[in-house]
């Protein structure tokens, strides 16, 4: 990781007195940003900034699962690209991201479930997105292994399968991005902390780093679970943003079982099985607000409890790893990005949750978008800050999940 | 991240048997006079403090009360931190 060998993506630059553009953080929305700026608008003077490795954050702890079946006009598009340009990057960066397009079967366990799915399903339709109801018997078929009996804590009642998502090498796409970056004269500056940012006159001057201070007129705050303490600390500007670690973890190899991403919003469970043989799968999030990324026999009961149950051929397998990452829950389920609007020449890309994995493709694009031209791209209008101000909270939460006593 | 909150009436039980309240914010803001950014600040804002923090538990699987904890959000452990009304009344 930090060995006296250089990099796979290039050689250890040392860090200069000044950037055209400095990013905070070094997981993929940085990462794919700082592409996009090189490859659209040919602006390369870039200075990564990551205080651990690059991937250390949620680009290497998510469940590597991507789909484009949320719920909102805003929100379905901006996924339906980022799927859309799996396999576009894989050749762009002439890296295999081992995208595996196996679909997303989410499981609805009551009624109204089933009516919220029919919902989300029109709005996906509507977007040129795949997604389709289906019920329990045709479930079953798709994947044998569910157990649609009545006798569950949450029987099946059908499911929302969407075929086009499924699952990617996540740290392929970091490992891709930061060579194709790189290539292009993005500048990595891994085990370097940013301290502060200065501004004058209401504008960004210059980003202090534990390596020394850079002179710039341009930094994006793009740090996942870590931007909000970022941001408030460096600017004080405050978000609607709850930090909540989020578990995951793998069982030993099997035999292949699983051949679609499973999710469950009711068992608060997601399943796929890795090209491996292991069955990944993740859980809620811990309900109160913190920066550890360690693991709890809570979780890893509630797993085993949760996919014992509708994937009971899953009884008796152990779990081989556990881990954990950081989800900055935003009270409407969708992110913030915004720019020039705090403080000229700030932009922010933050409050992802558990969706900046899925998303960073797309995001990568337009955040380039907005900084190059300091125009904020229609896609990304309606996440500005200013949405919960004027009480545009987006629908993205079929129910209310009870994670912060804002809803 | 397992976590132990000592609750005033029950003293030190599971974390899980509490729900997080929220930041400590502050008094509600008076309606007279309130703007669109006071309301949102108070209602959805965060500092997401990666350190101390002091902040609002209930205690809904026990006592059912409502009290503020400093923790720290690093290592999920709790510290005794006096408030400054606290020490002015001693």
């Amino acid at each position: 990781m930090f060995s006296k060998n250089k990099p796979m993506w290039g050689k250890k630059p040392p860090l200069k007195s000044s950037y055209d553009v400095v990013i905070i953080g070094g997981g993929l929305h940085s990462l794919a940003t700082a592409y996009y700026l090189t490859k659209e608008y040919g602006i390369t003077d870039i200075a990564i900034i990551e205080k651990n490795y690059i991937g250390f954050g949620g680009a290497g702890r998510n469940t590597a699962i991507v789909r484009a079946n949320q719920r909102t006009q805003y929100n379905v598009p901006l996924y339906k690209e980022a799927l859309d340009l799996w396999p576009v990057l894989t050749k762009d960066l002439d890296y295999n991201l081992m995208f595996n397009n196996c679909g997303n079967l989410n499981l609805m366990h009551s009624e109204a479930a089933m009516k919220a799915a029919r919902m989300t399903i029109a709005t996906a339709q509507f977007h040129g997105v795949e997604s389709h109801l289906i019920d329990a018997k045709q479930a079953k078929e798709l994947v044998p292994a569910l157990n649609i009996s009545e006798d569950i804590t949450f029987p099946i009642h059908g499911a929302m399968f969407h075929p086009p998502g499924g699952v990617l090498r996540h740290d392929a796409v970091v490992w891709g991005l930061a060579r194709a970056a790189a290539a292009k004269g993005v500048q990595i500056h891994q085990q370097t902390e940013a301290l502060g940012i200065g501004t004058q006159n209401g504008k960004v001057a210059s980003v202090t780093t534990s390596r020394g201070a850079i002179n710039t007129k341009q930094v994006l705050i793009s740090a996942g679970g870590y931007s909000a303490a970022l941001i408030y600390d460096m600017l004080g500007i405050k978000l609607p943003i709850s930090v909540l670690t989020i578990q995951a973890m793998v069982t030993q190899p099997l035999k292949p079982v699983l051949d679609h991403v499973v999710s469950s919003g009711a068992y608060h469970c997601y399943a796929n099985q890795t090209l491996k043989g292991e069955i990944a799968t993740g859980a809620h999030m811990d309900p109160w607000p913190n920066y550890t990324t360690l693991n709890t026999a809570h979780y890893i009961k509630h797993q085993a409890e949760a996919l014992s149950e509708f994937l009971p051929c899953l009884r008796g397998v152990r779990f081989m790893r556990i881990w954990g990452g950081l989800a900055d829950m935003t009270p409407d389920m969708a992110p913030i990005m915004d720019g020039n609007e705090q403080v000229e020449g700030f932009f922010m890309d933050c409050g992802w949750g558990y969706f900046g994995f899925k998303s960073c493709s797309a995001v990568g694009k337009y955040m380039a978008q907005f900084m190059a031209t300091n125009q904020c791209p229609d896609m990304l209008k309606p996440f500005a800050l200013k949405r919960y101000q004027e009480h545009r909270l987006m629908g993205e939460t079929a129910a209310l999940v009870n994670y912060t006593p804002d809803n | 991240m397992a976590l132990t909150i000592t609750c005033p009436i029950c003293g030190k039980r599971n974390g899980y048997e509490f729900r997080f309240g929220g930041e400590e914010k502050g008094p509600r803001p008076e309606e007279e006079g309130l703007t669109p950014e006071a309301w949102c600040d108070y209602v959805h804002l965060n500092k997401c403090v990666a350190g101390v923090q002091e902040e609002w538990w209930c205690h809904k699987d026990g006592c059912g009360s409502w009290f503020k904890i400093h923790r720290d959000t690093t290592t999920n452990l709790e510290k005794e931190i006096k408030t400054v009304i606290e020490e002015a009344g001693k």
